[in-house]
């Protein structure tokens, strides 16, 4: 009978325009839509950025050999324009006035200095909120400084080997999978969450307000089905769809690299490929379905109260909020699973799931994460039992 | 066959249906003490103004509610003891519960044949003869949401006979309905009182009671007032119709109360 009361509310549900749009379309759609924005504005960024003219102010009295050589830079670093200035007050008021981008203060006596072989101390103008036109300043003046220190140890001359007294490298021992599950592995839980809750909002709310306000409900529980029976079959379609919307967000993620190839960097690809192996998929569903049925059993009691749709969609969507908020604990890149944050629901599987994208899981504490929300779900669902028990509740 | 015996149900009431009802009592007793019997082959009229605990009782006929104090035997069942036998017994048809809008009427007569625990093959053969019946062959494939009232009252006649129960409630079943489809509904009363089958009937339409029914009990804040048969009612009468009569009883009670 579970499954009789199962069948018939999974086909009445995927009728439903609003539960199919929330269930499949939008988390199939929403990591491609992501991804090709993402990826469209940082391309258009950085070609903007490097194609981009940047009108350099110059405040110097002289022609020098640094103003000079300023003009020398080649264009491989950016295009550039130098403006001349009389004083730093009108090149301040240029950069505000966004008449030039970034302006460059060389002192009177820089010949002096030179010649002395004494360091000049230039200034670079900037407007902090115009993002990368400090560094472009910063490269050509870094640039004309690499070629005068090497003509001083060829007139000093130096070997710059001996002057030198360690070279600095650095080598990543992270996998480019465990760079992008530690750092970046938080928004792909958040996105699975996110939808898992939502997936399940719109059939719990119809399921059972939907049939209280429609008064089907009556007649429902005239058959001999026993109410357990009922709820359980209700409740399984709600698991389901919380599920399925989680599926079409991993599919959605699977279009985006295999048929849009919406990603190009091959590191990148690779990773993500890494990660949607079958033993993530297993390990992900595992995680997700006590929790999903977590969801269901608090969104259920609520909506068996419920006189109406508006009621229930009115309590439930708030209680979005604070499925999410700990769901964007995942975000932050030293937050780990460990044996408190096990504990804490919500956030447990997006740090297990986090941990499991970058292939650093500890079993132990996916295991406490797992009985936690297991126990959770277990009382969740006696709960809606316990309402969905109650006459009061289930006859408006 | 239904036998119910010093049957009461209150409800308790929380915040805000004190605030609603202006009472500080914690329940409220919406069927007092009441007790008839429905017999096979025989239709019983239930009358009683609005909240007077017609519904109420017929939801615990039903079995939907559970009585606070009292028994209810359908068909030598218990079914307080026993709800889910007795709902195999009961055919329950209401002018106000809906229908599921998104499946054809096919499906969700299927649908409660399982429910009801009638075998695939039944099912079909019950529905070709209940589609029959009520001319629903056009019909059965749309979406109930599409279908007009009168063909949406079909469908809850078939869902409500699709398991041929014994005992069958009727909760003001042509509230709303055209003449037409109202009809339908009296027939199909006619039909299962010609079948001996237990029928209760709950209507505010006195003419449709005077026209179908054999057995009334009149219930008023939760108590009986009258019960007996028609005929008996008729006999006792004083106003000059049974609209008249009924408003009659009802009223001297109240004063009765003052």
């Amino acid at each position: 009978m579970i499954f009789t009361v199962f069948k018939k509310e999974l086909r009445d549900t995927l009728r439903d325009r609003r539960t199919v749009m929330m269930m499949i379309v939008i988390p199939t759609l929403v990591f491609p839509m992501i991804m090709s924005v993402f990826m469209s504005v940082s391309e258009s960024f950085q070609k903007k950025a490097a194609e981009k003219k940047v009108k350099i102010g110059l405040v110097s009295n002289q022609v020098g050999s640094l103003e000079a050589d300023l003009l020398k830079v080649p264009e491989s670093l950016g295009k550039k324009e130098f403006i001349p200035f009389t004083d730093t007050v009108s090149l301040i008021r240029a950069i505000r006035m966004d008449s030039i981008q970034v302006g460059i203060y060389i002192p009177n006596n820089a010949e002096q200095l030179k010649s002395a072989m004494q360091p000049i101390s230039v200034t670079v103008f900037h407007d902090g909120t115009d993002l990368g036109m400090k560094e472009r300043a910063d490269a050509y003046v870094t640039y004309v400084q690499e070629n005068w220190k090497k003509q001083r140890y060829a007139e000093l001359k130096i070997d710059e080997a001996k002057i030198t007294p360690f070279i600095l490298e650095h080598s990543n021992v992270a996998s480019s999978k465990e760079m992008i599950g530690k750092l970046a592995g938080g928004f792909l839980p958040y996105l699975f969450i996110a939808f898992g809750f939502m997936g399940c909002m719109f059939p719990a709310i119809d399921l059972f307000t939907g049939e209280k306000e429609r008064a089907t409900i009556e007649t429902l529980l005239t058959t001999p089905v026993p109410r357990w029976k009922i709820l359980f079959g209700k409740m399984g379609v709600v698991v389901l769809s919380g599920l399925l919307a989680a599926t079409f967000n991993l599919l959605g993620i699977y279009l985006s690299i295999e048929v849009l190839n919406l990603v190009k960097d091959p590191v990148l690809l690779q990773a993500i490929k890494d990660i949607l192996s079958p033993t993530f998929i297993i390990m992900l569903y595992a995680l997700l379905i006590p929790l999903i049925t977590f969801f269901a059993g608090i969104m259920i009691p609520i909506a068996v109260r419920a006189k109406s749709f508006k009621e229930a969609q009115s309590i439930i969507s708030p209680l979005n909020l604070l499925i999410i908020l700990p769901a964007m604990v995942g975000f932050f890149p030293g937050v780990e699973l460990n044996e408190v944050t096990a504990l804490i629901p919500v956030v447990n599987i997006v740090l297990a799931t986090k941990e499991l994208i970058a292939g650093t899981l500890e079993w132990h504490l996916v295991a406490m994460a797992f009985g936690v929300m297991v126990l959770l779900a277990v009382i969740a669902v006696l709960f809606s039992y316990r309402k969905f028990e109650n006459e009061n509740n289930v006859i408006s | 066959m239904i036998q119910i015996s010093h049957l009461s149900k209150s409800f308790t009431l929380n915040r805000q249906q004190k605030k609603e009802l202006g009472t500080n009592q914690n329940s409220v007793l919406a069927v007092d003490d009441i007790s008839f019997e429905c017999l096979p082959g025989r239709v019983h009229a239930l009358l009683g103004p609005n909240g007077a605990g017609k519904t109420t009782t017929l939801r615990m006929l039903s079995t939907i509610f559970k009585p606070t104090k009292g028994s209810i035997v359908i068909d030598n069942i218990d079914a307080v003891k026993n709800p889910q036998e007795a709902r195999k017994h009961i055919g329950f048809l209401t002018g106000s519960a809906g229908l599921y809008a998104r499946l054809t009427p096919n499906e969700l007569i299927s649908y409660f044949g399982e429910l009801y625990g009638v075998s695939k093959n039944d099912i079909e053969m019950r529905k070709k003869k209940l589609y029959d019946l009520l001319d629903m062959h056009d019909f059965q494939n749309k979406r109930i949401g599409k279908l007009s009232t009168g063909m949406k009252q079909k469908v809850s006649i078939c869902r409500t006979m699709i398991h041929d129960p014994q005992v069958v409630i009727f909760d003001e079943p042509t509230s709303g309905l055209d003449v037409i489809t109202a009809e339908n509904i009296i027939q199909l009363i006619r039909d299962c009182k010609n079948q001996g089958k237990t029928v209760i009937f709950s209507s505010h339409i006195m003419g449709e009671v005077d026209l179908l029914c054999d057995d009334i009990t009149i219930i008023h804040k939760g108590k009986v007032l009258f019960n007996d048969t028609m005929e008996a009612f008729r006999a006792q009468q004083q106003a000059p119709n049974l609209t008249a009569e009924f408003i009659r009883i009802v009223h001297d009670q109240k004063t009765e109360t003052r």
